[in-house]
């Protein structure tokens, strides 16, 4: 037996080693795997009858090369003109299913508030951060910005129109459709390469075309529909390249060869550029190319150590020199698109920060002097600038406040003065605080120097004392405050001492002696030895909700350390030593920005309504309420038929592997059938990808969404289609095996069934009209909470309600009345609606005007706010409110503001937005039932659409959680800071 | 078979990458050569007399470096605030609740027992005295002192059994005694002492399980797998760490009854009943009975535990009802219909309160209020607490008790208004439900519905009368199935700080509990106030113990707060970080847990190493290259793998945990690696043993376990004795530089803390 093998021809052999050393490996468990699986199989096939002998038998097996058997050329560029044929009609076929209606809806929908707000931040240059990888993000900029795209439009909140602003929606949406259409012949030339019948590569790219959830993905601004592209791509090159090198080593190192490994790279390059799901699919091909290596290892006869490591370098090159570069390649392209500040910089270092537009600084002088005025920065929080103003704290010692205040600012200018007045040439103390500007030499700041920060602008000096600061009401913490009056010479509580902190600090200078920007330093309170201290801890509204500042004993290091940013002294001239900022190379940016994402990433633990955990994907348990609208509704749901077929091939094979490893361990020969062993192998890579892109969700503590589940679901369908495959055609004994009859009816079986429960639940997928009764019918289990009574009872009405939804409706008819809490003083407010004029209905028209309203809402008049002008800052809010005016143009009175002011939650024309949690839907359904003290009931309730009416009857459903709503990771990253 | 027929060399061998817990191979072995034999005879007195008096002087040092100066300090240190404080609790027989498992605890009780304790002291901070308190500390430290004692015998052990050599066993022994880390928590009354001991007697008694492989159920051999069962349950009823050590010896089991599975079994294939009958033993010895054991403890818990004590507020009713002295049991009332009640949230302690006070027209974020009168949670006594339970059929009829799920209204007293709720948003929360007050008039009138409210009592059956105190319940707002629900973020001043109190639509959610405190109404000598002296309650222990375990998981994984301490795991193996236990600043002593951190370098590199040499082994023999000899690969594999394994499984699941992590969790870990240690001391620098590719016998054979001694016999163990030397002296001297952080003796100087801040320690008075 062993003899023959090493004549390594093409004809049936008896197992090899390859076969045997790949395929139990996937899953015998333990460490063990590997080896025993290797030298079982040896002893068993090879040597069972001989066991003193099995020396003869190992050296033997070495013979073999590292060919597998049952294997045949697979190359997807020689197939037969049919398969492209087929391949192509697929192809338009697929086209057309996605990109029907793509139009529709014409507003934003789900997580494109993100993925459509950074494309316009791309469009505008602006730095956002995001915790996924840029690549897409880019590419779907692209596409809008090549359809005329200005980025003007925000994508603000879901249900905003695209029309009316003239956003090229359509266009954007293009992009992932065709990666979505791309992944349909991926699935055809992958199924071809690894051997399947053209019947069974035209059922599962079938599978992929009628799979909803892959569609709906597809017809939005996501991400995930480009992610499973790639990923298709990536299992297409790869599983092309394990075909050449499975034929041995005359396909080695060919044009073929080399053509797929290098796709494979790149595949995996821009899988993970996309997002960091990527490493799965990495992980997936690394493990794979390991088990080849060793195999290659293993074959001692034709691979020379030095052909081995041509192997391992040509590997090394391809998945990971050349994924590496590629996504490099996209962070930088994307630092060249982004130039502005932007919403995303308080994520990063003071240093990164500098690298953008504006917030590029002058060179400053480098030495701090006694009586220069600087502005000093906190190292840690990104907060800003130790600022005053002058507001007095509502509690503790009612001094003026303090506080980190993010912006360049007068108030935050200090003028750093010795602990004493410096003596003039006649030995007298000069007074004043310019002081030090009269000297002849100038004083440097020395550590450990005494200091006193005046506050130009109010003349107070930074002072702490024994009283509990304002929000962290800790025993360790004091206040901080700005204490005293112009004269005033101050008092013992306004000393600081400098500590400079050697290691932070860079050069050597500015480890003696202060230095702008190089010197990192702690301020510690000379009377109590606390040190100045921030953290993310927002003061109140009497603040503006800026950064609380305390003086703290023992608090952490980091949090404790401030630096001059800007400084200025009469003795510091033009000619003064100056410095800037660090100058970041390519390569800081890129890992800081690696650095703050997986951090970000690592901290997206908020749950969101419609979150799911990994053990429910695989069961199809519930979806994602996307939008909704008009009654109709787009709800991210799988096709059933396909989720549950493709996670039962998955099952089948597991339990096979069970049942064939037991077998094999109580010496069943079944490794030496040669379909035996390619099912167990072939099957099992897909299984193994499938794995690889299910199981780490587990240890993924962050929120999860169904549309994860994606990349696993491509392979699970491959393992489906291999499977049905073998069972149809391949199987020894199955009849019609040579005119594969049974795998052509089969497939087609199949195919209609899917296609025939596509067509069920494609109103959820395109937001077409459907009907209850429809809706009804096709919900199988009460977790799919898609809302049927979203639906008319008959599609007639849609076409007669058209009018009315419109109305009540269309996303300018939003009332954004959830604000952020007013501010201190008042806020203008500005009113504008957008004009939207159907004809012959009530029109919409546009309105600007600015409103004063104090912090509590009431409306100023003109007096009023002349009186305060200049005691209080005035902050401008955008409110949105919308008139319904008939065709002249007078308004129909908006039935809210005939309400008394105590009218419940607004239940305005608009249905309660779905984006903001400020407004409940109970409230305002029941508002009309007539709950809410002095709810006019009047004719609002019949204009709030049904699908309140009907959530206000059922008076224990939650309506809050039936409403769309972004998964949060990258509103997240862009709107909280990480704490 | 294709273990021992399989040649040296070959890729067949398919045990190689196994890890038995076995010393000597299944190989069968007459492979000693008559010579052997016949030296091996002579030496055999001689031989196992070196390994006794080795294992006497290292026990002896173990107790001396582990009782020298246990009565310094005499404060409390660390962590003894808690176990102390539990120890006290037991001998009180007052019940707590703590997160870990009683077995470590009960022994420490148990200790403070037989010196006659009776724990009057509480342990409350750290720095407490001792003596002013009378406290037997010495005693109590006593306890976890020999134990980490024995824990270095154990060690010895565990490396004699797998038949190292005598230079590998002292080496793997001696880093634990000389193991500042070992010692430091070993001294003070923490709980790692016992499960350390326990997860060392585990791998010591699987290995002794194991050796007996020859001869299945025999007598010995239910012995020891009775006693590795017994060590597993004792570990995890320390702490739930010791489920890492079930991992290890788990791992260990499946491979090899993954070898009994084999038909090509060196002894023969086992029929599928006899493979059965295998498996149920293990699975009753290393799964069922110590089970059993760890229930057991549980019942020990709550026979002890009797009186009611500060961890009643963990339980639930039914469960504090099974305590004597217990409030619930001296104060709960059954509550009758015009009954004046204090009602109060369960997790804030808020009182339910009203005032005069309305709600503002308008909130800060432009929402609109109902204006109606505030109901709002106050935390101290007040009269503005005092609500009447009116019932909702108006019925005057007095004198009827309240039963679960009856329809209530709740009258404000002092304002004479009336509970009620409505479909208007709350101050702070959009979704949840206003509660305010009307008056009477309208909460009989049009309001009528709003105003009722079902009290639904926490695992109440149908027909419970509602008690005061003994009464969990939720309020839930009969029309719209709200419940009533509070928290602790404070209102503006508007509402004078206090909380805002709302309906809940989640209804299930624990933080809706409320309890009736009291019924000030009834006067001090009320007759309904005099009840007979009730009874203990009794609830299964089953029933109990569930509870109990459901609430320790609970409160186990909210235990995320940091700690200034905390290390995570990736800095253990180097010795990045240790904690500070203690600190004087008078004398400037200081005690700082860590380890010696020579013996830790050492053993980490070490564990790097052996994967080194496993690694080049497998890529050489896959290019058939042979480099080792049969009984040092299997040696290598088998029994350096088995405690390779325990390392591994005792260290990589920390960084799946999310809770705060200290160094001492290293410590089951790092006594695997000491092992790794002295295996590879052995392995790097003794000669090859006897050559054995001559003496390949006729297999099957009964087989005996080789000791170090017959296979080196007639070889020079000079490499290894001169390695080991190396590695005492090396140990000794970091183990006395760090010694006075770890005994908290003597004060050092400022100059002295610097140096040993080697890696950046934050140690104390460095300046």
């Amino acid at each position: 037996m062993g003899k023959s093998n090493s004549t390594r021809g093409r004809s049936p052999l008896p197992p090899t080693e390859k076969q045997f050393a790949t395929s139990p490996t996937l899953t015998v468990p333990g460490d063990a795997g590997k080896t025993r699986s290797k030298s079982r199989s040896k002893s068993r096939s090879k040597s069972r009858s001989r066991k003193n002998k099995a020396v003869a038998a190992g050296a033997a097996g070495k013979d073999t090369s590292y060919k597998s058997d049952g294997v045949d050329d697979h190359d997807v560029f020689l197939l037969p003109l049919s398969d492209y044929g087929v391949m192509i009609g697929l192809t338009i076929l697929a086209l057309v299913v996605r990109v029907y209606k793509i139009y529709q809806p014409s507003s934003v929908v789900f997580d494109e508030v993100h993925f459509g707000g950074f494309a316009s931040k791309y469009i505008k240059g602006k730095f956002f951060m995001d915790v996924h990888p840029p690549l897409a993000k880019m590419l779907i900029a692209l596409t809008g910005w090549l359809a005329g795209f200005d980025g003007s439009f925000d994508f603000k909140e879901i249900g905003k129109d695209y029309v009316e602003p003239n956003v090229p929606y359509v266009a954007m949406r293009l992009f992932p459709a065709l990666c979505g259409v791309a992944v349909a012949p991926f699935m055809y030339l992958t199924l071809k390469s690894v051997g399947c019948r053209s019947m069974t590569a035209l059922m599962g790219t079938g599978l992929i075309i009628f799979e909803n959830g892959l569609l709906t993905q597809a017809r939005l601004i996501l991400l995930d529909s480009p992610l499973v592209a790639a990923t298709a791509f990536t299992a297409l090159a790869f599983n092309a390249f394990t075909n050449q090198h499975e034929q041995g080593p005359e396909k080695a190192f060919g044009i073929s060869w080399w053509f797929w490994l290098i796709n494979t790279g790149i595949g995996l390059g821009i899988t993970f550029s996309i997002k960091w799901v990527g490493l799965f699919t990495i992980a997936w091909v690394g493990i794979l190319t390991v088990l080849q290596l060793w195999i290659l290892l293993g074959d001692t006869k034709n691979v020379s150590i030095r052909l081995w490591f041509k192997h391992f370098t040509a590997r090394v090159f391809a998945l990971i020199v050349i994924p590496l570069t590629f996504y490099m390649a996209m962070f930088a392209i994307h630092f060249v698109c982004l130039v502005n500040p932007g919403d995303g910089d308080g994520f990063m270092s003071s240093e990164f920060q500098a690298t953008l537009n504006t917030k590029k600084m002058k060179d400053v002088p480098a030495d701090v002097v006694m009586g220069s005025r600087v502005t000093i920065r906190h190292v840690n929080t990104q907060g800003g600038y130790l600022h005053s103003h002058p507001l007095m704290y509502p509690t503790g010692s009612k001094q003026q406040q303090i506080t980190l205040y993010p912006h360049k600012d007068e108030n935050n200018v200090w003028l750093l003065e010795n602990q004493t007045q410096p003596l003039g040439v006649d030995g007298e103390p000069i007074n004043g605080t310019n002081a030090w500007d009269l000297l002849p030499e100038p004083q440097y700041i020395k550590d450990g120097a005494v200091l006193r920060l005046y506050h130009t602008n109010t003349h107070r000096r930074l002072h702490s004392h024994d009283v509990r600061p304002p929000v962290t009401e800790a025993d360790w913490q004091n206040e901080v405050s700005a204490y005293g009056y112009e004269g005033f010479e101050g008092d013992a509580n306004d000393y600081f001492r400098v500590e400079i902190m050697g290691k932070k600090s860079r050069g050597a200078v500015a480890k003696e002696r202060l230095r702008t920007i190089e010197t990192k330093f702690r301020l510690v309170h000379v009377m109590t030895g606390c040190v100045l201290f921030s953290h993310k801890v927002k003061l109140p509204e009497w603040a503006s909700e800026q950064q609380e500042v305390t003086c703290a004993r023992g608090g952490s290091l980091p949090n404790s350390l401030w630096y001059v940013e800007w400084n200025e002294s009469p003795h510091l001239g033009p000619s003064a030593e100056k410095v800037n900022y660090r100058k970041l190379g390519f390569f800081d940016k890129f890992f800081e920005l690696q650095r703050v994402m997986w951090k970000t990433n690592a901290g997206l633990t908020d749950s969101h309504t419609w979150d799911s955990r990994p053990q429910s994907w695989p069961i199809l348990r519930r979806g994602i309420n996307f939008w909704g609208r008009a009654h109709t509704q787009i709800y991210l749901i799988g096709n059933p038929v396909i989720w549950w077929a493709s996670s039962a091939a998955v099952v089948t094979w597991v339990v096979f592997k069970a049942i064939a490893v037991l077998r094999w361990q109580r010496n069943c020969s079944d490794y030496s059938n040669v379909t035996f062993k390619r099912f167990d192998y072939e099957v099992g890579t897909s299984v193994l990808g499938w794995a690889l892109h299910y199981f780490p969700f587990y240890l993924m503590k962050r929120q999860l969404f169904l549309h994860h589940y994606f990349p696993a679901l491509y392979f699970a369908i491959i393992a489906f289609c291999q499977v049905f495959d073998y069972a149809t055609a391949r199987l020894p004994g199955v009849r019609g095996r040579e005119s594969s009859f049974i795998n052509k009816i089969g497939a087609v079986a199949f195919l209609t069934l899917s296609a025939a429960v596509f067509v069920l639940y494609s109103p959820l997928a395109y937001g077409n009209p459907w009907t209850k009764a429809e809706c009804n019918r096709v919900k199988l289990f009460p977790t799919w909470d898609f809302d049927c009574k979203t639906f008319y009872d008959s599609y007639d009405k849609y076409t007669l309600h058209t009018v009315q939804a419109g109305t009540a409706a269309t996303p300018s008819g939003q009332a954004v009345d959830a604000q952020a809490p007013g501010h201190e003083g008042g806020g203008a407010q500005e009113a504008a609606s957008v004009s939207d004029a159907p004809q012959g209905e009530p029109r919409i028209i546009k309105q600007e005007k600015v409103e004063y309203r104090d912090s509590d809402g009431n409306l100023l008049n003109e007096e009023q706010v002349k009186a305060l002008e200049g005691k209080v800052e005035f902050e401008t809010k955008y409110e949105t409110r919308t008139r319904v005016v008939d065709e002249f143009g007078n308004e129909i009175p908006n039935p809210e503001e005939l309400r008394p002011a105590g009218a419940a939650g607004a239940a305005g024309v608009a249905p309660p937005h779905p984006d903001v949690e400020g407004v409940d839907k109970e409230t305002v359904g029941s508002g009309s039932v007539g709950d809410a003290p002095a709810a006019g009931v009047d004719d609002d309730a019949a204009r709030a659409p049904p699908q309140d009416a009907a959530a206000s009857r059922d008076g224990e459903k939650e309506a809050e959680i039936n409403q769309p709503k972004p998964a949060s990771e990258g509103k997240e990253a862009t709107v909280h800071e990480e704490l | 078979m294709a273990r021992s027929s399989t040649p040296q060399g070959s890729l067949r061998q398919r045990n190689v990458g196994s890890k038995k817990g076995e010393s000597t191979v299944s190989s069968p072995e007459p492979d000693i050569s008559k010579l052997a034999k016949a030296t091996q005879k002579k030496t055999k007195v001689d031989n196992e007399r070196d390994y006794k008096i080795a294992l006497a002087i290292i026990t002896a040092l173990a107790f001396v470096t582990r009782f020298w100066g246990i009565s310094h300090p005499n404060e409390v240190v660390f962590d003894e605030v808690h176990f102390g404080k539990f120890a006290s609790y037991y001998l009180e027989r007052t019940y707590f609740f703590d997160v870990h498992p009683p077995f470590g605890k009960l022994l420490f009780a148990f200790m403070g027992w037989l010196v006659g304790y009776d724990g009057h002291f509480h342990f409350e901070n750290i720095g407490d005295s001792y003596i002013d308190n009378k406290v037997p500390y010495v005693a109590f430290r006593a306890l976890p002192a020999i134990l980490g004692a024995l824990t270095v015998s154990v060690t010895y052990l565990i490396m004699w059994e797998s038949g190292y050599s005598l230079p590998a066993c002292i080496v793997a022994a001696s880093l634990v005694l000389l193991d500042n880390a070992h010692i430091g928590q070993t001294r003070l009354i923490l709980l790692d002492a016992t499960l350390v001991l326990a997860m060392a007697c585990s791998l010591l008694f699987y290995i002794k399980f194991y050796k007996l492989r020859h001869q299945p159920f025999s007598k010995k051999w239910w012995k020891w797998l009775i006693l590795t069962g017994f060590a597993l349950s004792c570990d995890i009823s320390v702490k739930y760490v010791g489920l890492f050590a079930f991992v290890t010896i788990g791992s260990a089991v499946l491979i090899d009854l993954w070898d009994l599975l084999d038909v090509n079994r060196a002894k023969g294939a086992l029929s599928i009943p006899e493979f059965g009958k295998h498996f149920a033993a293990r699975a009753f010895g290393l799964i069922i009975m110590p089970f059993i054991f760890y229930l057991f403890w549980f019942q020990v818990h709550f026979t002890i535990l009797n009186r009611s004590g500060p961890g009643d507020d963990f339980m639930t009713p039914e469960f504090q009802e099974t305590l004597s002295d217990n409030v619930m049991l001296a104060n709960s009332l059954d509550i009758q219909y015009y009954d004046t009640l204090t009602i109060r949230h369960k997790e804030t302690k808020a009182y339910l309160h009203s005032h005069e006070d309305h709600y503002p027209l308008r909130y800060d974020d432009g929402r609109v209020s109902s204006q109606g009168q505030q109901v709002t949670g106050y935390p101290y006594n007040d009269t503005n607490n005092h609500w009447q339970i009116l019932p909702a059929d108006g019925n005057q009829e007095t004198g009827r008790n309240i039963l679960n799920h009856d329809l209530v209204r709740l009258r404000h007293l002092a304002t004479d208004k009336i509970l009620l709720s409505h479909d208007v948003a709350s101050p702070y929360y959009p979704t949840n439900q206003e509660f305010t007050a009307v008056s009477a008039e309208d909460a009989l009138g049009k309001r009528a519905n709003d105003t009722l409210f079902e009290i639904r009592i926490e695992h109440g059956k149908k027909k419970h009368n509602f008690k005061t105190v003994a009464s969990h319940f939720k309020l839930i707002h009969n029309p719209s199935k709200v419940a009533m629900w509070t928290h602790t973020k404070p209102l503006p001043d508007w509402g004078y700080k206090q909380q805002e109190i709302n309906g809940n639509k989640q209804v299930a959610a624990s933080s809706n509990v409320w309890v009736a405190e009291d019924i000030p109404s009834l006067a001090e000598g009320d007759p309904r106030r005099n009840k007979p002296e009730r009874k203990v309650k009794s609830m299964a222990f089953l029933r109990k113990w569930f509870e109990l375990q459901k609430a320790m998981f609970y409160h186990n994984s909210r235990l995320t707060s940091s700690h200034p301490y905390s290390s995570h795991p990736y800095q253990w193996p180097f010795l990045l970080r240790g904690v500070s236990f203690w600190t004087q600043a008078d004398t400037r002593q200081q005690i700082y847990f860590l380890g010696n951190p020579f013996g830790w370098w050492l053993a980490s590199s070490l564990l790097a190493v052996y994967a080194g040499i496993v690694m080049a082994d497998q890529v050489s023999l896959r290019r058939g290259i042979d480099a080792l000899d049969h009984r040092t690969r299997s040696r290598l594999y088998n029994s350096t793998g088995f405690f390779f394994l325990a390392w591994a499984t005792h260290y990589f699941p920390f960084y799946l945990m999310g809770r705060q992590l200290f160094l001492h969790h290293y410590l089951p870990a790092h006594v695997a690696s000491c092992l790794v240690t002295g295996a590879l001391i052995e392995f790097i620098f003794n000669p090859d043993t006897a050559d054995e590719e001559s003496i390949y016998g006729p297999r099957g054979g009964p087989n005996k376990h080789v000791s170090a001694r017959e296979r080196f016999a007639g070889r020079s163990m000079k490499g290894a004795w001169i390695a080991c030397l190396t590695v005492i002296s090396i140990a000794i001297a970091g183990w006395y530089f760090f010694l006075p952080l770890t005994y908290g003796y003597p004060g050092l100087s400022v100059e002295q803390v610097k140096m040993r801040k080697l890696l950046g320690y934050d140690l104390h008075f460095a300046k």
